[in-house]
């Protein structure tokens, strides 16, 4: 079966490696002067006590831990591969770069707990013609911690 | 904030209907006029808040009222708009450019959920949760950390419940005595948050009317006047950790300094408060606002909800009127019923739900998780 070309369901938020196995990485900044990371991307470093526009774009990740989630069981708007019939998880997850982000959790309520660690991995949300729309979600590592 | 009253308050009830926006924000101005004993004529400008409805709705609706000329502005902060629309009335006479000023707040929240919903998938990322998700978060974090229990959370729900039956402007109005069991077996949305702990949909109208306190005891010299003591308005503060996508919940520090710089202004204490109205658009909100207004000691939260400290008579009241739990929450209007309430707590005309001898009231509202509204009443 020929793999379909990935595209993201927003450009800019995760990379799409070309190695199918390979884990995406968060698309994110770091300020020279202060050091802080972000995510997602920004142009000027955002603690009162630096505001510098000298910020690079990094590539966040893979891993991370899972600071807190949670399973919804409310529709989505409209359908997606993102519901199960037990609820589509969300996390907070923290890079080991610093930043705390905000994203869908692979599988059910029972493979999660809080300081876990957890990956980063792409999701097919949906088949657009010869492309795979993906978003990036986390699942966890299978590290016992 | 020097020198500025409450006039007069109004609402049109909360809930679901097909009644078009002019006729609910019609009906609460005309509420909060005559209760305020003004004409439309005596009014000098008015801070108009909705969030869902078309562009220039705001200067359109107050054609209702008449075609006066006065400057019309519309303010928007998501949740908190029309707790934004208040505080810019209550800065207008404060600054003493006008003596009657009208805050209004409208909206249809259930317009916005059709038009929302046509699509078939999320277009981007934010798109794929919902605001519900991120108060859960907020829950699991706090189990983990403090031992909270989802009873805790349907105690809380059960009493803004309870409150709203007593609110002939609620939308929720419950029948029979609403109990935490109940609470829990409602559907989940989003553990451990169950539909019952979370707000509704609604549509509805709330406005108010300030001006300078020597004309509130003109123009109705029987009645305690009713003084706006602290107006607060933060966005956040950047601290590590902070979440850039999806900001619904935003920083715990965000109430916290808001608070802090509304008690100042105000010169008082949380102890020196007889009823609160919070933000509880999910009841872990509620729990943690307690803390973060400082209504309780960190940590204790869940011992003070266990002890009733927040019952409608309680220690210390809160969401006697429901809350956006039960009272309800369209958008636009709910930072005015806030107001509303607590204006009739402080001059004891809460019927059923008055809290003895109120005297100080706080309400608190958040937009978006990225902006904190804190304003302070006060009856003389």
């Amino acid at each position: 079966m020929i793999q379909k070309r990935r595209v993201p369901i927003k450009g800019g938020y995760f990379s799409i490696p070309e190695d199918p196995l390979e884990p995406p990485r968060l698309l994110g900044s770091r300020c020279q002067r202060c050091g802080e990371h972000y995510f997602p991307r920004r142009a000027i470093c955002a603690r009162a006590d630096c505001l510098s526009d000298d910020l690079v774009d990094v590539a966040l990740g893979p891993e991370g831990t899972l600071y807190s989630f949670t399973f919804v069981h409310m529709p989505l708007f409209g359908s997606s591969n993102l519901e199960h019939m037990d609820g589509y998880g969300v996390g907070q997850i923290d890079l080991p770069e610093g930043p705390r982000v905000q994203l869908p959790l692979a599988g059910h309520k029972e493979d999660y707990f809080i300081g876990q660690r957890v990956i980063a991995e792409l999701d097919k949300m949906r088949e657009d013609g010869d492309t795979e729309v993906v978003i990036v979600r986390f699942r966890p590592t299978g590290d016992k911690k | 904030m020097r020198n500025v009253a409450v006039l007069g308050v109004g609402m049109y009830r909360f809930g679901m209907g097909d009644v078009p926006n002019a006729v609910m924000a019609r009906e609460a101005g005309l509420a909060a006029l005559r209760d305020a004993n003004l004409s439309f004529r005596d009014v000098q400008a008015a801070y108009v808040g909705h969030i869902f409805a078309p562009v220039m709705s705001a200067v359109r609706v107050m054609k209702e009222f008449g075609l006066t000329g006065l400057p019309v502005q519309h303010v928007e902060n998501a949740s908190a708009t029309g707790s934004a629309a208040f505080r810019e009335a209550c800065l207008q006479v404060a600054s003493g450019r006008y003596d009657v000023v009208m805050a209004l707040g409208f909206d249809k929240m259930t317009t916005m959920i059709q038009q929302t919903t046509q699509g078939t998938a999320p277009e981007n990322m934010e798109d794929a949760i919902l605001p519900a998700a991120f108060f859960a978060l907020w829950a699991t974090r706090r189990m983990h950390e403090r031992g909270m229990k989802p009873e805790h959370l349907a105690k809380i729900a059960a009493k803004n419940w309870n409150n709203a039956a007593l609110n002939p402007m609620a939308q929720r109005q419950t029948q029979e005595q609403m109990t935490p069991e109940r609470v829990l077996r409602s559907r989940m949305v989003a553990w451990p948050l169950t539909t019952m702990m979370s707000c509704p949909m609604g549509d509805g109208a709330a406005c108010a009317i300030v001006g300078s306190v020597d004309l509130a005891r003109k123009l109705r010299p029987e009645r305690p006047v009713v003084r706006v003591v602290a107006s607060a308005l933060q966005t956040e503060k950047y601290a590590p950790g902070h979440l850039f996508m999806g900001p619904v919940v935003g920083p715990a520090q965000m109430t916290i300094d808001t608070a802090a710089q509304a008690y100042n202004e105000a010169g008082i204490g949380p102890e020196d408060l007889d009823l609160v109205q919070v933000h509880d658009a999910f009841a872990i909100e509620e729990l943690e606002y307690y803390e973060l207004l400082g209504l309780c000691k960190p940590g204790e939260a869940e011992k003070c909800i266990d002890l009733g400290d927040f019952e409608l008579h309680g220690r210390l009241p809160v969401s006697t009127d429901g809350g956006l739990i039960a009272r309800g929450h369209p958008g636009g209007p709910t930072g005015l019923a806030q107001i509303w309430e607590t204006t009739l707590q402080l001059r004891g005309e809460a019927g059923k739900r008055q809290v003895n001898g109120a005297r100080v009231g706080l309400c608190h509202m958040m937009g978006g998780g990225s902006v904190c509204v804190i304003h302070i009443l006060q009856r003389d």
